[in-house]
């Protein structure tokens, strides 16, 4: 799919919309924006309706009337494609810290005008946007970010883990009292797996490099995908069993029963690889996909399910953009947590999972600007089918809120 | 040649080749068996029988190339004639030599173990009977050993060559021999339902081609049963199998096998299996991933051109995953994420950096994609296994399996993941004979194979001719015979990689021979294993056992000399390279300096050299490296071509000469007091063990004077205060001050070193002197031939010679069965007659000028459990090794220093500086 002409349709039908509060997390591979509009006048009427069914949630502000009250927007560009993304924020008319200034009533001038960022990219890029959009990158720890991102969807977000098996989706209902201690495992590039015990207290105890980047690098090299859509695309059609040698390819097409093993078991990724007789070229990309797939979901899962048993952890949270919602991926994760736990244990999934770092940058703006961030829980506007989330990647805005995942929200002003 | 079929690799199991090479051999060369005859009269007068020289000799061959203490000879087994064979071997109804076989077939490689038994020697020369009489060993041969001697044989073949392994099998009669449940015998013809043991895939899919070539049925092991089996087998038989490796240096850790489980096996093949291992036959699959050896070849294949496992092996060592990995770096713009301990070069996400538009696959360069393919399959690897340890609180985690394959940057990123994760309180550790877990857990499952009480001690391994060459890698057709190893050695230098390495080696993957030409990679058989360890031989004997009288076995190091510091490797290489044409002169001079001699000599050096390069090349290539090894290697390198006692003349020339002198020596010491007397004997002993050929700078002395001139001068040099001197505190045990008499000791070792003035002018005095103290006395003495070390074989007629001008040793000598004459009267003279202590002499179970106490005969140790002193002399035995070693019981080490590095290592003195150093039993 061309993501710029997405971005074009972008221009068109949301060139009216002011931005008021950015956030970006810039990765490895990918750029993620968070964003909050402002409602124009003809939206209020539902946020109005809805803010009174919140008030109790609201009983900290001084001032129970809301400052701000819009969307939360999410959007992604690869980060190889950085200036699509300066374009877009520059077609955008960002407002930025003017608008967030004109509540402190100092306008800041314009050349001091800070976007908070994280990830790797806050610092390495960080010249390019100062000379591109002329404003600075407030770098937040990528850490903290994304524990804060996932510490207030989980509290805020109703509905926003769910369990993946087998093809069901099932939403769980999490207590925000009985919520710590959690490991949360962020896909990206790579993977970081973060203990959170509360707010702001948390561990990195591990990760992998095998991840996210590993699918698309290994996967562009063995196949010619254009992109990481096609690529996780392909994998639906194929068949790992042709490159993947199984227990049953080495037991004579039976089960190591004795040890546990079932026949389909993968013994040994891309093990039939070995063959002479076969090139790269005799191998289909579907079964390369999926057999890449699964080995790097599995391994994550069997990671997480370690440290998660290791200290003792009841539940796993996995987010960062390799998910994306892809029903297969979540498929093999869950599949390898409750293999290695014997069942006990169940991987669970976030919604909003490949924008934690950028929505924990958009929480670390000045307190008097957000803290009162409430969420309309009625009102989020999601894609309920998973897939048509995986579609939808290189820029999640789109004149249809339904599909732009993003989250209708109120500002209390302090 | 006659002398020529002992073949030290092939084991006794050859013999039937090597009798018919014999038998067909043409009449130039009885020239060459007489002249060999006649020498061996001379020097070993005290072993030979009725038989007639030749075939005693030709018997010699085969023991003494045997592992230590198998010095005596088999007659019967020369002739081909079970039935003359002594009774008393182990097992009784032995009609033939048994080998046992058990495969491991793999879906790259053939890993096969087969056992051949080695005669337990069963010829009882006289002196042994007195010493068993004596030493109350109830007639060694019947003590019921716990496992047979014999060797264990580790070779290799690729799968997509079975005929080879089928050929081999076939040419070895291995598939014959089995083992029933009642003795290891062949009591049922051989192949009628002869099944052998195996295990891996392979099994199953070759059964029929078994069954088919070689009429033998193959009995399917469980995998993983006999890899559990294999690896404790190793971890509590071998003593330094286990290694760490960081940094491209590589440990050995020594397991206590008491302490051993439970312990966390990781075996990598084509996926991977983490074991948790409780016990023997105990263990549980606790995890493993499908990202193992199988993932890195698999997609190695695919994403490069390689054609082999190894070769894409070899490239990763020249490649730079940082081209195409994502590195923490990568992402902060060079700077460490350091909050969270990630340094720049930390890997953030393995292929990272492919998911660029701009490189295609014929972009990136082959050697980086399997860095980085082999980077992100260790680093996994090691991190699920620590996982799972930190999980069940395993202290040790063991890797093994082909993915390893002794390469070195796996097993750093192996170990770096173990450290990385677990924050340096975990370590990664591997086995030596790590491609074989599998067929050696196979070989254990025979039933009553005895092998579950091997102990350590009961084994001893050796490096063949072809070790250099292999480094543990694919073997070819196996060598008949001596002719044919110096056949393949001479081609070798001509051809080098072209031709093909024998059995128990590979396809050679060097050109260099002699000096310090390293082994160098070239053409197509690269060295993907250069750091690779050798899996030589593994010699059991039974017989061997730990020193009693040590304190501390499990502390005792015997190497004084650490050749870990590779300036101390480099110094004692060139001591032996420059030692090398010497020896190798000697040598061909004591095989009466034929052609054929000469070529063997040729072949020995360039063996050696080649055993000096590897180990130039990879110090740990056989094990832990001490001085004592790399000496013991020499005299087995001689072996194994035959030269049996390069020294043998010398050694007779320097006794004759050395006994003339002895009676006038012995008046001189007589007209002494006591204290004077006990003086001039320790500086006698220290003056003449000076008399050393293993000395560089004693061989350039012989060449300037007679033997007697040297000791002259060598005595009178003998100034008082020696570098360590405790020489006062000794006399005060030994005579006591003030008037009190201290009490004799009850038995005296005396651990002698060269032949010549060194024994007869040094040790026999201080000997007499303990007899005449009342203070019986052993003398321990080398099973075999090692430089110019007098031997246990020829000690007897030393001491007959010199008890003839001396009525103490006589009649001690006459106590312990060692006078000829005397023997019709030994018997009565046990039972009390005798007037004197015994002097005897035991074999110590070495063939090196070092001693290793944690492996001795079963006779020395008998003969050290009423002994209260033990005196070590010379170099190789008192300071080379055991220096350190501390006793139960008193100890007087005593050697003269002759070379100027260790002197200054050591005691901070010069060359030719002495040692006497007397340590008191510790308090118990």
């Amino acid at each position: 799919m061309d993501h710029l002409a997405h971005v074009s349709n972008l221009r068109s039908s949301q060139s009216q919309t002011q931005i008021s509060h950015l956030a970006l997390d810039i990765g490895g591979s990918l750029i993620k924006l968070v964003y909050f509009c402002r409602y124009d006048d003809s939206c209020r009427d539902d946020g109005d309706e809805l803010r009174s069914q919140n008030d109790s949630l609201c009983s900290k502000s001084d001032n129970n009337q809301p400052v701000l009250e819009g969307r939360l927007h999410f959007a992604k560009f690869e980060t190889s494609k950085i200036n699509d993304c300066l374009d877009f924020l520059r077609s955008m008319k960002l407002c930025l810290g003017v608008n967030s200034g004109s509540h402190d009533g100092t306008a800041p001038p314009s050349d001091k005008i800070f976007i908070k960022a994280t990830g790797g990219g806050a610092y390495k890029f960080a010249d390019l946007f100062k000379e591109k959009l002329g404003v600075s990158l407030d770098k937040e720890d990528e850490m903290e970010c994304l524990v804060t991102g996932a510490n207030f969807l989980l509290k805020a977000v109703h509905q926003e883990a769910f369990t993946y098996l087998d093809g069901q989706k099932e939403f769980v209902q999490i207590d925000p009292n009985d919520l710590y201690p959690y490991l949360l495992v962020n896909i990206g590039s790579g993977v970081s797996m973060i203990k959170v015990d509360g707010d702001g207290k948390f561990e990195r105890v591990s990760g992998t490099s095998l991840g996210g980047g590993t699918f698309w690098g290994l996967g562009r090299l063995l196949t010619k995908c254009k992109n990481f859509d096609e690529l996780l695309e392909l994998s639906h059609q194929g068949n790992n069993r042709i490159v993947d040698m199984l227990v049953g390819d080495i037991y004579g097409g039976t089960d190591y029963a004795k040890i546990g093993l079932s026949s389909t078991t993968i013994a040994s990724s891309f093990g039939k690889a070995i063959s002479d007789s076969k090139e790269l070229e005799d191998y289909q990309p579907e079964d390369v996909s999926r057999s890449l797939l699964r080995m790097i979901s599995n391994n994550i899962g069997q990671i997480s399910y370690l440290n998660a048993l290791r200290f003792g952890l009841k539940r796993i949270f996995f987010a960062g953009f390799f998910i994306r919602g892809h029903a297969y991926t979540m498929d093999t994760i869950s599949v390898a947590v409750n293999f290695w736990s014997k069942g006990e244990a169940k991987a669970m999934f976030l919604r909003h999972e490949g924008f934690l770092g950028a929505l924990g940058a958009f929480m670390s703006y000045e307190k008097q600007c957000l803290d009162g961030l409430m969420v309309h829980k009625m009102q989020q506007k999601f894609p309920i089918s998973a897939s048509s989330a995986g579609d939808n990647i290189y820029c999640s805005l789109s004149s249809n809120s339904d599909e732009n995942g993003s989250i209708e929200c109120t500002v209390y002003g302090t | 040649m006659a002398g020529l079929n002992g073949d030290p690799i092939l084991g006794i199991d050859d013999k039937i080749e090597d009798l018919q090479y014999k038998n067909n051999n043409n009449s130039n060369e009885v020239v060459d068996k007489e002249e060999l005859v006649g020498i061996g009269e001379e020097s070993t007068t005290c072993y030979k029988s009725n038989q007639g020289g030749e075939k005693d000799m030709a018997g010699s061959s085969i023991h003494r190339s045997g592992s230590r203490p198998q010095l005596d000879l088999s007659k019967a087994e020369i002739q081909g004639n079970s039935e003359e064979r002594d009774p008393t071997i182990l097992l009784p109804n032995q009609s033939d030599d048994i080998s046992h076989l058990a495969l491991d077939i793999g879906g790259s490689l053939i890993k096969l173990i087969y056992f051949s038994r080695h005669e337990d020697q069963s010829v009882e020369d006289k002196r042994k009977k007195t010493v068993k009489e004596r030493l109350g060993i109830s007639n060694g041969n019947r003590r019921s050993y716990p496992v047979l001697g014999g060797r264990l044989h580790f070779v290799k073949f690729e799968t997509s060559k079975l005929n080879e392994c089928l050929d081999f099998i076939s040419s070895k009669q291995l598939h014959c021999g089995r083992i029933d449940s009642h003795h290891w015998n062949s009591e049922t013809p051989a192949n009628e339902n002869a099944v052998i043991k195996a295990t891996g895939g392979g099994a199953y899919k070759f059964a029929d081609l078994f069954k088919e070539r070689l009429g033998v049925s193959i009995e399917k092991e469980d995998e993983m049963d006999c890899l559990v089996a294999g690896a404790n087998f190793l971890l509590k038989a071998i003593r330094h199998e286990a290694f760490t490796h960081m940094e491209g240096h590589k440990e050995f850790v020594q397991i206590d096998h008491n302490d051993l489980y439970p312990y966390l096996l990781v075996n990598i093949g084509s996926g991977v299996s983490i074991i948790k291992v409780d016990g023997d036959g105990k263990f549980q699959r606790v995890s493993g991933t499908n990202v193992g050896g199988g993932t890195y070849w698999g997609l190695g294949r695919l994403l490069t051109k390689c054609n082999s496992f190894d070769e894409l092996l070899e490239l990763s060592q020249r490649g730079d995953n940082g081209t195409i990995d994502m590195l923490v770096g990568d992402i902060y713009g060079g700077m460490d994420y350091s909050k969270i301990g990630l340094s720049a070069s930390t890997i953030a996400s393995s292929f990272g950096k492919a998911i660029s538009d701009k490189k295609e696959l014929e972009d990136y360069r082959p050697e980086d994609i399997s860095l980085s393919l082999l980077r992100m399959i260790s680093y996994n690897i090691g991190q699920i296994s620590y996982l799972n340890a930190l999980r069940f609180g395993l202290k040790r985690i063991f890797f093994g399996g082909f993915f390893i394959r002794g390469h070195a940057y796996t097993m750093d990123t192996i170990s770096f993941a173990v450290q990385f994760w677990s924050q340096g309180e975990a370590q990664a550790m591997f086995l030596r004979h790590e491609g074989y877990l599998g067929a050696l857990g196979a070989f254990m499952s025979y039933q009553k194979h005895g092998l579950d009480d091997l102990m350590v001690h009961h084994l001893v391994e050796r490096f063949p001719m072809g070790a250099p060459y292999t480094g543990g890698k694919i073997h070819g057709p196996p060598l008949g015979d001596l002719n044919e190893k110096i056949s393949w050695m001479e081609k070798f230098v001509q051809k080098g990689t072209e031709i093909t390495a024998p059995v128990p080696m590979a396809p050679p993957g060097t050109t260099g021979l002699g000096g310090f030409e390293v082994p160098s990679s070239r053409g197509a058989t690269l060295r993907s294993d250069a750091s690779a360890l050798n899996v030589g031989v593994l010699h059991l004997v039974p017989t061997l056992e730990v020193f009693p009288l040590l304190t501390n076995p499990k502390m005792y190091e015997p190497n004084t000399i650490d050749l870990s510091d590779h300036k101390e490797l480099e110094y004692w290489f060139t001591v032996l390279s420059e030692h090398l044409p010497d020896l190798v002169d000697k040598a061909v001079a004591s095989e009466g300096g034929i052609d054929d001699a000469k070529r063997r000599g040729d072949a020995f050096a360039r063996a050696f050299s080649a055993h000096l390069a590897r180990l130039m090349e990879e110090p740990a290539a056989y094990g832990k490296l001490g001085l004592a090894n790399l000496l013991e290697l020499r005299e087995e390198c001689l072996r194994e071509f035959q030269f049996h006692d390069a020294y043998r003349s010398i050694k007779q020339r320097e006794n004759e000469a050395s006994l003339a002198v002895l009676p006038d020596l012995l008046l001189e010491l007589d007209h002494m007091d006591e204290g004077t007397r006990l003086l001039t004997l320790i500086e006698g002993v220290l003056a003449a063990n000076i008399f050393d050929w293993g000395s560089r700078a004693c061989v350039d002395l012989y060449h300037k004077g007679t033997i007697i001139e040297i000791y002259r001068m060598s005595r009178n040099k003998m100034q008082r205060p020696w570098r360590a001197n405790d020489f006062d505190i000794f006399k005060e045990r030994m005579l006591g001050s003030e008037g009190k008499k201290p009490k004799p000791h009850k038995r005296a070792l005396l651990f002698v070193d060269n032949s010549g003035a060194d024994v007869v002018l040094g040790m026999l005095p201080l000997a007499r002197e303990l007899l005449r103290r009342g203070t019986e006395v052993v003398l321990v003495a080398n099973s075999l031939p090692a430089l110019n070390d007098v031997t246990a074989m020829e000690l007897p007629d030393i001491v007959a010679e010199a008890a003839k001008h001396c009525d103490i040793l006589r009649r001690a000598a006459e106590a312990g069965g060692l006078l000829v004459d005397a023997m019709t009267n030994t018997l009565d003279g046990l039972k009390g007659n005798s007037s004197s202590v015994p002097l005897m002499v035991v074999e110590n179970g070495c063939g090196s000028p070092c001693i290793d106490l944690r492996q001795v005969s079963s006779e020395l140790a008998a003969a050290a459990k009423n002994a209260d002193l033990v005196i070590l002399e010379g170099m190789g035995r008192a300071l080379h090794t055991n220096f350190n070693a501390r006793f139960k019981c008193e100890a007087l080490k005593l050697a003269m220093v002759k070379n100027q590095r260790l002197a200054e290592k050591l005691i901070k003195g010069n060359i030719y500086d002495c040692v006497c150093r007397y340590e008191s039993a510790p308090a118990s």
